[in-house]
């Protein structure tokens, strides 16, 4: 170990149950598997039982952070919290939620690669992490607050660099759709009810210690630039919003950086400006989440853009908006990103100032402050599409009694007025009432409860429902049938970002073939979004390698939401990126050297862990068409368009076959069942697993 | 000679000094800085075709410097070391009735997409929302801008596309994309 | 020229215009020899800009990565981790004061490369607080470091770090005059400027502690006339 750098070299492992801790060696045990999922995984097939459910003592949450978190590559903050998913429906399996912010560095400046959570506390605690020891605290005090005093109080005691991931009420109270949140407002989802089911409030953590690079300084320096340089703004869009003097092209993206365009809540203001790629002292203006998901109003109530230790994009972006605290005596102050942003927007239909206007944006606001403290999760806004649709629909009266539905402000709600959601979330919190409760529980035991059949979800496009109770997430929309094929993987919405992080870069079609040509070995692996061709085998390979580098990044602690870094803005490149971006920061932060091919071998290991995992617990070899289908909404077009005519993302059912036939033998898996062969298994070298597998009668 | 190799190299630091700032250079103003500074000799008519002279050898030896014509033949120049093509060709188009519709053609074709329309209100185009609506009821009436159509998205905002290269149903399902599909799958 | 020599009390010289050459003191009546703490002045400075930090720390890893090869907050030589969440006053504010917590700002803390007295110099029992030519920073000699920790006590802002891997303190030595730091800010919030006195601008953060040896004290008494 003691030639490596990179990892912390120790993985902390706490029985809450028998309040014993003890340490592994990280290298010993999980360099095979990287970090993050990697070791998530490995623990959850080694030591959780098949039959074991999300809320039993017997299942385990692996917070796993990898090699480079902690370290100047850029975009490192993430940790991916990997346990059986009680939001899975019909029957959990595993699955793993993300967040970023600061707790991943701070977890290896103490010292650790990972934190392994078994078993169950006899009472509330909390986890206090400092320079490589561990001691397991009293949370009664705790029990019952919201995540924002939770972390006050931990930082209180441990200091006010500790990050601390805590969870509000709704994981206390083991509502399924709950999170965990570091840092203000970063969450990972799912995991909130499994913490308070181990009556785990909290873990805070302190390091003192560095992360060693192993390598050359110099060297590491030279790539840390490299990287830097390629970077585009959130998501990596490489190309500007709007005509910027530098850019040959502008695109809808969100590269909001621009003249004119001003962080207005600063003081004094600051100018985004024309963001050329070549500053790097510029690369934070960039991006604006606010700005693109609130509207342009947004600009004028941005402080500044926050996010994740390392990260130069900043995808957070904190917000002071000073009516909401009159009009609802919230804090003027928040932030958070993407679906956390319009969290509280989403419920609602329409807004008296219409959809972008000052109403939705004071919803915006009304939702992060109730949500990120109460600790409640929105499944990527599958809960709020649930809702509107059970709430037109009608379905929502009849089974909700009548008393209770009368309880709420549905005039409010219609009239598109924020205080309603000061009725609605803290109910999910605490499991009040059947709306709430079901709300809760996430969209496929929602629908169970309710009677309503899943097939009904899985016609309507409206809904973007996918599978197993969870949405899409960036499929046939975004990128065809290499879309389809990555939602099929995963036992909750597959959150992969290597696709679309490159179908919506910005960049004009042409040149999107061109770097596809040279990444997955032909031009046609792309379409122009909307006007997809039938289906060939570089569509099923742009799939594979999506589908690896998430596992990767996931795994090494890089971020899948703003990688692949294979576009660039830089057209003296002809907008090249860097496809070996990852074994380039992996060889010199460990000194393991490994190339491309070999790094995304180790990327198809975990992955296929993954998925031996899911034929494990689902006791069934039949994946194909038990596991990896796909809602009929993907068929249909609701103007009756063919498939593979412009203006229509519908998929053709035979096309769709022969893409699975093309990724399942692209992965060598057997054809007909979907299942990885036992060779498959063994070119990994996951011998022993596809023995574990075979005596279950679980290979074909 | 010597004093030609000076005007030659201030003029290529006057344009991309302009450039930086996200300009064009006019022949025009070329000519009355240079001649502000003393630096054309012969006076009167022969200063202008004795720029242009510099101005070809100026463009010749320097690798960043590019000539741009307007529609009306009035010679632009700028440096791509700070100013792409394309923003340089919006910029020159400015003042140009067809710069709208040319915009859009270009995204329609080569992205492809409709472009929204309050693109125009932003830098470089700069257009009010008065002269937006000018230029749209022009196009309207002009046979040339036949092919400029517009689509309208769920949420009201308002895009153009050239039917040359998107049909309707096309141009539509691409905006409310970009527009709102997009937002909403974050 | 040496600019760390020691010179005899008789040696000491002042040079044009405002710079002060760095000496050291023969005791005018005592054959010991203690250093006169003044230095020649800083000729750079990393200035900050709190409304531009976005809190990403790159400034803080670079520092430690490029020049220690490794990643390190803690020894970063910028300090941007303690104001993070609350600011520098705000954890006992609950949400009222600065940092992601509270308003958003973040104080990035740096080095004032201080004229005279040079607190952490000052207090060096072993002299290997220095000047380093050609910025004229403030930098720890680590061959004289002998790990006490005074200096940490000394600095009123707490801009002393230490490296418990090389058991000696460390400080801003501002690269030799390309600062990493500056260099790695996504925001342009950090600038590398021309030296200036920030020592009466920037309220400390904490009162020193550490005591200046009797000898030093003495010599101070031959400019400060009790």
């Amino acid at each position: 170990m003691a030639n490596h750098g990179g990892w912390a070299g120790k993985v902390l492992r706490i029985d809450l149950s028998t309040r014993r801790i003890s340490t592994e060696d990280t290298i010993e045990k999980y360099k095979d598997y990287l970090g993050g999922t990697g070791i998530g995984y490995k623990v959850m097939w080694d030591e959780v039982p098949t039959g074991t459910k999300p809320f039993d003592p017997a299942n385990k949450i692996v917070f796993g952070v990898g090699p480079l978190a902690g370290t100047g590559a850029p975009c490192n903050g993430r940790t991916a919290v990997t346990t059986l998913w009680p939001t899975c429906w019909p029957k959990p399996l595993v699955a793993s939620g993300h967040m970023g912010g600061h707790f991943a560095a701070e977890l290896k400046y103490a010292g650790f690669d990972a934190i392994i959570i078994e078993g169950k506390a006899d009472r509330p605690v909390w986890l206090r992490v400092v320079d490589g020891k561990a001691e397991i605290k009293d949370a009664r005090h705790l029990w019952g607050q919201g995540i924002r005093r939770t972390t006050v109080d931990i930082n209180q005691q441990m200091g006010p660099e500790s990050s601390v991931a805590a969870i509000g009420q709704s994981g206390e109270n083991l509502v399924p759709m709950s999170v965990v949140i570091n840092s203000y407002s970063h969450s990972a989802g799912g995991i909130g009810g499994v913490m308070g089911s181990k009556n785990l409030k909290a873990i805070g953590v302190r390091g003192t210690g560095s992360v060693r690079i192993a390598e050359n300084k110099e060297e590491w320096e030279k790539v840390v630039k490299l990287h830097l340089s390629l970077l585009g703004s959130v998501n990596q869009h490489v190309v500007p919003n709007s005509p910027q003097p530098w850019a040959e092209y502008y695109s809808p993206t969100r590269w909001l950086g621009s003249k004119g365009r001003k962080w207005g809540s600063a003081e004094p203001n600051i100018e985004t400006g024309a963001c050329d790629p070549h500053n790097l002292n510029r690369i934070a203006y960039r991006t604006n989440n606010a700005a693109f998901f609130l509207g342009e109003k947004a600009w004028q109530y941005t402080v500044r853009g926050n996010g994740c230790s390392s990260c130069p994009i900043r995808c957070h972006t904190i917000l002071k908006v000073p009516s909401v605290s009159s009009k609802y005596g919230i804090r003027a102050v928040g932030q958070n990103t993407c679906a956390g942003l319009v969290f509280g927007r989403e419920f609602f239909k329409t807004f008296p100032d219409g959809p972008r206007g000052q109403t939705a944006i004071e919803a915006c606001m009304v939702g992060m402050s109730l949500t990120d403290d109460l600790g409640i999760w929105e499944n990527y806004g599958q809960m709020q599409r649930d809702f509107q649709q059970l709430y037109y629909s009608g379905a929502m009266k009849n089974k909700v009694g009548e008393d209770e539905f009368k309880g709420f402000s549905w005039d409010q709600y219609e009239k598109g007025d924020p205080t309603f959601l000061f009725e609605l979330l803290p109910r999910i919190a605490n499991k009040q009432g059947e709306l709430a409760t079901a709300l809760g529980l996430g969209t496929g035991y929602l629908l169970e409860r309710w009677g309503i059949s899943e097939q009904d979800w899985q016609q309507n496009q409206k809904i973007a429902y996918w599978k197993m109770g969870h949405p899409r997430h960036h499929a046939n929309e975004d990128a065809g049938q290499c879309g389809v094929i990555i939602n099929t993987q995963y036992n909750r919405d597959s959150q992969c970002h290597s696709h679309v992080n490159f179908t919506r870069n910005g960049l004009p079609i042409k040149v999107q073939k061109q770097l596809a040509a040279e990444i997955w070995g032909s031009p046609d692996a792309v379409d122009a979004v909307a006007a997809y061709s039938p289906m060939n085998i570089y569509k099923a390979k742009m799939a594979k390698w999506s589908l690896l580098r998430k596992e990767l990044h996931d795994s090494l602690s890089l971020c899948n939401w703003m990688g692949p870094w294979i576009a660039s803005p830089l057209k003296e490149r002809n907008y090249r990126g860097e496809n070996s971006i990852e074994s380039l920061l992996y060889s010199l932060a460990t000194g393991d050297k490994k190339s491309r091919d070999e790094l995304d071998e180790v990327a198809e290991r975990i992955f296929l862990l993954h998925r031996a995992l899911t034929i494990r617990d689902m006791g069934t070899k039949e994946m194909r068409t038990e596991h990896d289908t796909i809602p009929d909404w993907v068929f249909i077009d609701p103007t009756g368009k063919a498939s593979f005519t412009a203006g229509t993302n519908r998929m053709d059912r035979e096309d769709i076959k022969l893409a699975m036939d093309m990724y399942y033998e692209e992965m060598g898996w057997d054809k007909k069942s979907g299942s990885p062969t036992v060779a498959a298994y063994q070119r990994l070298r996951l011998g022993e697993v596809a023995d574990g597998l075979t005596n279950r009668g679980l290979v074909p | 000679m010597e004093q030609r190799e000076e005007i030659r190299l201030t003029i290529a630091k006057i344009i991309r000094e302009k450039s930086e700032t996200g300009q064009l250079m006019q022949f025009e103003e070329l000519l009355t800085e240079l001649a502000g500074q003393g630096l054309l000799n012969p006076e009167g008519a022969d200063q202008r075709s004795h720029l242009e002279g510099i101005l070809r050898q100026v463009v010749s030896e320097n690798e960043d410097i590019k000539e741009l014509s307007s529609k009306n033949q009035i010679p632009h120049y700028y440096s791509s070391r700070s100013l792409s093509e394309i923003y340089a060709g919006i910029l020159v188009r400015k003042e140009e009735n067809s710069l709208i519709a040319e915009i859009v053609r270009e995204n329609s074709a080569i992205y492809p997409r409709p472009v929204p329309l309050n693109i125009f209100r932003e830098p470089p185009f700069d257009l009010t929302q008065e002269e937006i609506l000018d230029y749209l009821e022009k196009m309207g009436k002009q046979g040339e801008y036949q092919d400029i159509a517009q689509t309208t998205t769920s949420i009201g905002t308002v895009f153009l596309y050239s039917n040359r290269h998107l049909d309707a149903t096309y141009a539509s399902i691409l905006a409310e994309w970009l527009d709102v599909g997009q937002a909403n799958n974050p | 020229m040496d600019v760390n020599h020691i010179f005899s009390r008789r040696e000491f010289i002042l040079v044009s215009g405002a710079m002060v050459v760095a000496v050291s003191a023969l005791e005018a009546w005592g054959a010991k020899e203690a250093p006169l703490i003044i230095m020649d002045q800083a000729k750079g400075l990393v200035i900050a800009d709190p409304t531009k930090c976005v809190g990403c720390r790159r400034c803080e890893l670079a520092c430690s990565e490029f020049n220690d090869g490794k990643a390190s907050p803690t020894i970063a030589r910028i300090k941007v981790t303690r104001n993070l969440n609350f600011g520098p006053t705000g954890l006992y504010t609950g949400q009222r004061g600065q940092g992601a917590w509270g308003n958003g700002l973040v104080i990035q803390d740096v080095c004032k490369q201080c004229p005279h007295p040079v607190p952490c110099a000052n207090a060096c029992p072993n002299d290997a607080i220095v000047v380093s030519p050609p910025t004229n920073a403030r930098v720890v000699d680590p061959n004289k470091c002998i790990g006490c920790k005074m200096c940490q006590r000394a600095c009123p802002w707490e801009m002393m770090s230490f490296d418990s891997d090389t058991n000696k303190a460390t400080k801003c030595f501002l690269c030799d005059g390309k600062p990493k730091c500056v260099e790695a800010c996504p925001a342009e919030a950090l600038s590398y400027v021309a030296w200036r006195d920030l020592t009466d601008k920037a309220p400390p953060r904490v009162a020193p502690t550490s005591v200046v040896s009797p000898d030093k004290a003495q010599t101070c008494n031959n400019c400060h006339k009790k």
